[in-house]
């Protein structure tokens, strides 16, 4: 247990929220369900948001976290229908009663594409967004998932949440302590360490590289046109499993299974770690599940491929001069060849 | 160098004097660079180039990696992290070298392609041809290698089912595989091999290179209307010619740069696009991911492999008279190389005397029906072995095997082949006709 109250300690240090520090104690007590609780508490904010690109996501949305929803994913009833290809994916789930609260069918293995403000050649991470999603980390996720290829410093790098150095500084000293290499003794972490790592029974997988190591999008019939098009949907993924519980539980082999109809099989051994208002945010974005989510999706993207920004700009500066370079190798030979081709004389 | 008459080096100052009687290093290099090259050469002609930027960029990137990169199953995927993050400009040194080796093989079919349609394999060029194949069959080594290093769950994996296919040969099988493995299962003696190997490889395929090189210099390039270049003298030469330099090292350049713009805006932007998202995933003995896809330059060949399984009646046939000597499984590995060795056989199984495809009017279909299968098979070899899948990768493993010894060699004998050029000239001047004022 001390794993799990030294990760509560940290998340408690950099933000501040009473609700996040009991919610993400509960999350730890990992069988038990908790949305019927929490999902009481949250409608109430849940209506006064604007500004966030969490619209669309609404189909994947599910019959667990339904009652907490606010208005904006309150009723995807009409598109929730297109992905009726996922159906006989989850004929065993028995999940009938479970969806029929807002006649949605939340059977849709289909991801959906998000418009993140990092893709394409000319996008960049939302700084803020990176934070929340940090805060999200630190709060919700770090209890169960490391991230160990993580250096801590890069917090405050440029292209990054870009968090101020000594606010990382202190930031690392609240995380689990390390081993020193050279000592072998516990100490405080500093910001030149790796976020923690965190393994054993009923922890969950590394998230270092998460976003890279799924793929949201497939096919059609293995052209890969949809990954040309969309990326290739390891955000997407993530937020899709994050907001797809179905509310349904079973045991099975002495541990307990989630219904999730945005991971394969329809069934995961993560409780949904996410409720309405899990975190406050200090910015004040309403802290929807979808928002929570999204947030938390484009962090992992940052966690995954921090120089994100770096490479687009190399790629840019080398596009332009290759381009240029073209153009000028391209009259030089027509120059070259023009005598010979009998267009010039000479 | 023998072959097509021309200008040599001409020794001017003390100096080049001096060293010329020492070292004739710099009449090697101004012949190789004023070879003379057939004018009439297309755009198809300039993957050579791309092929050996190919390799310079992968051996730079590479030895720069190499400083970097922990062979050890333990802190392989960890060093890999490492460069991606912590190393200057690592990240785009990584990148480069992944989509590196996508823009090779790409080069590297285009080229085949070219030297499949125009006949370039043919007498006087076999050799050049031979050496090629030798040179992909080490690129294909080097990179399926090459993708074990990062040790991620692909990397693990294909290598178990790579190295697997040894296992398959009967008798020897399964003492090879342990051998080439270094222990029972891949592990870390695997790793360092490979390492080792991957680092060792692109300097034998340097090698190679420069013989191929010069067997091309030595017989001259071939061109789109497989004619010869005339040799009676330097003048008529001159008239089919122009020196390499400056004029196809522009015109190449002028096309390196140009596949260069969609390659940085490859590694640039998409940088993972070809690649696959398990191997961000660290290697797991103990966790099979659930669909071992080779990367997508292995894939024509992986859907012969799987192509011929235990239900095709040619295998039971072989299986049958060989005693079960030759299972499904060995049938499988023997059509995967066997795919290869056809091709490389392709100078002896060619019966036209014909060079170039495009005097070829029944060749020129079989021909795009081969490279349509060859992308059939390829599209193939990523999906599962279910539904018709199976049957699409077994009739476009058949059409590559009956391309090559069926259809080639009766086309030699019944095709009637169109009117060719008599000259290089004469051919170059029909394109760009103008004003064919005697040259030079």
């Amino acid at each position: 247990m001390t794993l799990r109250t030294k990760t509560l300690t940290a998340a408690l240090a950099l933000t501040i929220s009473a609700t996040g520090f009991a919610l993400a104690q509960e999350g730890t007590t990992t069988t038990v369900p908790m949305q019927p609780a929490d999902a009481q508490e949250a409608p109430a904010e849940g209506t006064t948001f604007v500004a966030t690109p969490a619209e669309e996501a609404a189909p994947v949305e599910t019959a667990a976290e339904e009652p907490a929803a606010p208005e904006a994913e309150a009723e995807p009833a009409e598109v929730a229908d297109d992905h009726g290809d996922a159906d006989a994916e989850h004929a065993d789930a028995g999940h009938d009663d479970a969806a029929e609260d807002h006649g949605d069918s939340h059977a849709t293995a289909h991801i959906e594409d998000i418009d993140f403000s990092f893709e394409g050649p000319f996008g960049s991470y939302d700084q803020f967004q990176l934070q929340r999603g940090l805060q999200v980390y630190t709060e919700v996720c770090a209890a169960c998932h490391g991230m160990k290829f993580v250096p801590i410093r890069a917090l405050s790098d440029d292209g990054g949440p870009g968090l101020p150095e000594d606010q990382v500084r202190a930031y690392a000293g609240d995380l689990l302590p390390i081993v020193d290499a050279a000592t072998g003794e516990e100490r405080d972490r500093v910001s030149t360490d790796h976020f923690p790592t965190v393994s054993g029974m009923g922890m969950g997988p590394d998230l270092s590289l998460m976003a890279k190591a799924r793929a949201g999008f497939h096919g059609p019939i293995g052209l890969g046109v949809n990954q040309f098009v969309n990326g290739i949907g390891g955000p997407e993924y993530i937020h899709a499993v994050l907001t797809s519980y179905t509310g349904e539980e079973k045991e099975q082999a002495g541990s307990v299974l989630y219904g999730n109809s945005a991971f394969p099989g329809g069934w995961i051994s993560m409780p949904p770690p996410l409720s309405e208002d899990r975190v406050t945010y200090e910015d004040g974005t309403p802290a929807t599940v979808d928002q929570m989510s999204t947030d938390m999706s484009a962090f992992l993207m940052w966690t995954a491929e921090p120089k994100m920004m770096d490479r687009k700009m190399v790629g840019l500066v080398a596009v332009l001069f290759l381009m240029v370079l073209s153009a000028l190798l391209y009259l030089v030979n027509k120059r070259l060849w023009a005598p010979h081709k009998g267009k010039l004389k000479h | 160098m023998a072959g097509i008459p021309h200008d040599h080096y001409q020794p001017q100052t003390g100096f080049e004097r001096w060293l010329h009687r020492r070292l004739p290093v710099a009449g090697l290099l101004y012949d190789t660079l004023v070879i003379p090259t057939p004018k009439n050469l297309n755009w198809m002609w300039i993957w050579g180039i791309v092929l050996t930027f190919c390799l310079a960029l992968q051996i730079i990137t590479g030895i720069v990696l190499v400083m970097h990169y922990t062979p050890h199953v333990d802190l392989a995927f960890a060093s890999v992290e490492h460069i991606m993050r912590d190393v200057n400009g690592g990240y785009m040194l990584r990148y480069l070298h992944a989509n590196g080796a996508s823009l090779f093989f790409v080069a590297v079919y285009l080229h085949i392609f070219r030297s499949l349609y125009y006949g370039s394999y043919k007498a006087p060029r076999e050799v050049t041809w031979i050496v090629g194949m030798l040179i992909y069959l080490l690129m294909m080594a080097t990179a399926f290698m090459g993708y074990v290093l990062p040790w991620g769950q692909m990397s693990f994996w294909g290598a178990t089912v790579i190295t697997g296919l040894f296992g398959a040969i009967p008798g020897i099988g399964e003492s090879l595989q342990t051998w080439l493995l270094g222990g029972p299962a891949v592990g870390n003696p695997t790793l360092n091999r490979f390492f080792s190997l991957h680092y060792l490889l692109p300097f034998v395929i340097a090698g190679l290179v420069i013989v191929h090189i010069w067997a091309f210099h030595t017989t001259g390039n071939n061109n789109p209307t497989g004619v010869e270049v005339r040799r009676g003298s330097k003048e008529e030469a001159q008239k089919d010619t122009l020196p390499f330099w400056p004029y196809f090292v522009i015109k190449d350049l002028l096309a390196l740069t140009v596949i260069m713009v969609v390659f940085f805006a490859i590694v640039g932007f998409m940088p993972n696009y070809l690649g696959h998202p398990d191997n961000y995933i660290e290697a797991n003995a103990l966790a099979t991911p659930a669909h071992i896809v080779p990367e997508w330059y292995f894939l024509p060949f992986y859907a012969i492999l799987r192509a011929f399984d235990g239900d095709v009646w040619a295998v039971q046939l072989v299986q049958f008279l060989s005693f079960g000597i030759v299972d499904a499984k060995f049938f499988g590995v023997l059509a995967m190389f066997g795919a290869i060795i056809v091709m490389a056989l392709v100078p002896w199984l060619d019966t036209s005397r014909v060079r170039s495809g495009r005097y070829r009017p029944q060749f020129k279909w079989w021909f795009w029906l081969l490279a349509v299968d060859f992308i059939v098979l390829m599209w193939v070899g990523a999906m599962p072995t279910e539904g018709p899948y199976p049957y699409i990768a077994l009739l476009a493993s058949t059409y590559w095997f009956a391309y090559f010894l069926i259809i080639l060699p009766l086309l030699g004998v019944i095709e009637k082949p169109e009117q060719m050029p008599a000259t290089i000239e004469e051919d170059f001047n029909a394109h760009y006709s103008a004003k064919a004022t005697p040259a030079e």
